[in-house]
């Protein structure tokens, strides 16, 4: 197992983006983080297809749910039925407090739903719990 | 008008209806961007260029936090009013008494604080939107507990009865009053007859009842003895039937 940890993050809005690589910097743990903008993208990264051929598979994927193309469900859908993709948890990190897609999201099986807050104190924060809880509490599977 | 026109224009309302709630969510949702960028890239500034600020930079970036905070208040709140008609649960029958016993719990803080009394008879069961109900009761009595009178123990009552195919409701408060110039006003979105400092809120609570009471099929109004208290009224149908008759 690698000791550097790979997060996928999945948003399409450049600003958030920036703050949540900012909040993921200040952890404790060394990360690599690879950003991609939709849902396409997110499934070509994790089936390695394309210009993500040589791209390591992730140990935790950050999911925004409103996006271009694809959506955050439509991805959580296709990740949740492929028996090899379904092992790596999902984290629903989107702006949406809105019960439906609370519901909806747990309904495709993500692994948690987050609420991203406003503010970069805040998210920090929030970033911080993310990374100690999958990265120190949580056994994971192995990584292929 | 024969059944064909009534038809037709209760489409037309449920069109508009719809379109309006949509353009709400949309408009909140879509606010909340730019807003969530505002916020973080002042916190960023904040962060990384704390040593170098000086003080009036300080107050500049703390006066953005607050205008943040507002506009973000402003826009749950919105989004939460236009909730009501896209997010309803269906109406079943709900024993109001265990509504409010559970608002009370909620507002428990608030109620001590105030050192208020809160008194209700037994209450009857309605067909309701159990979550519309209880928030409807909450904002009222939250509303009483906000607006209580100084010098005197502020105390709520909330009563019901029945009145031909209706329930009437009453939440009866000893508070500061409403000007009657203002009691019809009062049910608009943002609307406030108090200055933020005053009395905090962004002035939708009422225009959330009101709506709520709406979609039930019933109305409520405000009577007011300026300076000695204020009574909510509302209506709600008695049975699912009449309910459905009037709201259609």
């Amino acid at each position: 197992m690698s000791d550097l940890i790979n997060i996928l993050l999945v948003d399409d809005s450049a600003d958030d983006v920036e703050f949540t690589l900012a909040a993921l910097r200040e952890t404790k743990l060394s990360n690599t983080v690879h950003v991609v903008s939709d849902g396409v993208e997110a499934m070509q990264y994790l089936r390695q297809e394309g210009q993500f051929a040589s791209a390591d598979r992730p140990s935790l994927v950050l999911l925004d749910l409103n996006m271009p193309r694809k959506d955050g469900r439509e991805v959580l859908t296709e990740m949740k039925a492929d028996p090899e993709l379904r092992k790596i948890p999902v984290v629903i990190l989107t702006t949406s407090q809105a019960e439906e897609d609370v519901v909806r999201s747990y309904d495709l099986h993500a692994n948690c739903y987050i609420s991203k807050p406003v503010g970069l104190n805040e998210l920090s924060r929030v970033v911080r719990m993310i990374d100690e809880f999958w990265f120190g509490i949580v056994k994971l599977p192995p990584v292929r | 008008m024969t059944s064909v026109t009534k038809k037709k224009l209760s489409d037309e309302v449920a069109r508009s209806n719809a379109a309006l709630q949509q353009f709400a969510t949309v408009a909140a949702h879509d606010l909340q961007e730019p807003l969530r960028s505002i916020a973080g890239f002042s916190d960023m500034l904040a962060k990384y260029q704390g040593e170098n600020l000086d003080e009036k930079s300080v107050r500049c970036i703390s006066k953005i936090a607050s205008g943040i905070q507002r506009m973000q208040t402003l826009i749950n709140d919105l989004l939460n009013y236009s909730r009501i008609q896209t997010k309803p649960h269906e109406l079943i029958q709900i024993d109001s008494n265990k509504i409010i016993q559970s608002c009370l719990k909620s507002l428990n803080a608030s109620i001590s604080e105030a050192g208020a009394e809160v008194v209700f008879d037994t209450l009857p069961t309605v067909m309701a939107d159990g979550p519309q109900l209880s928030q409807l009761f909450q904002n009222l009595i939250g509303n009483a507990l906000k607006f209580s009178a100084e010098g005197r123990t502020p105390v709520v009552r909330i009563s019901a009865k029945r009145l031909g195919l209706y329930w009437l409701f009453s939440v009866q408060d000893n508070g500061i009053g409403i000007a009657p110039e203002f009691v019809k006003r009062i049910f608009g979105v943002f609307q406030r007859l108090h200055s933020a400092s005053a009395y905090p809120g962004t002035g939708i609570g009422l225009a959330i009842c009101q709506r709520i009471v709406e979609r039930h099929g019933g109305k409520i109004w405000a009577e007011s003895d300026p300076g000695s208290g204020t009574t909510f009224n509302f209506t709600i149908p008695n049975s699912l039937e009449e309910n459905r008759c009037l709201i259609s």
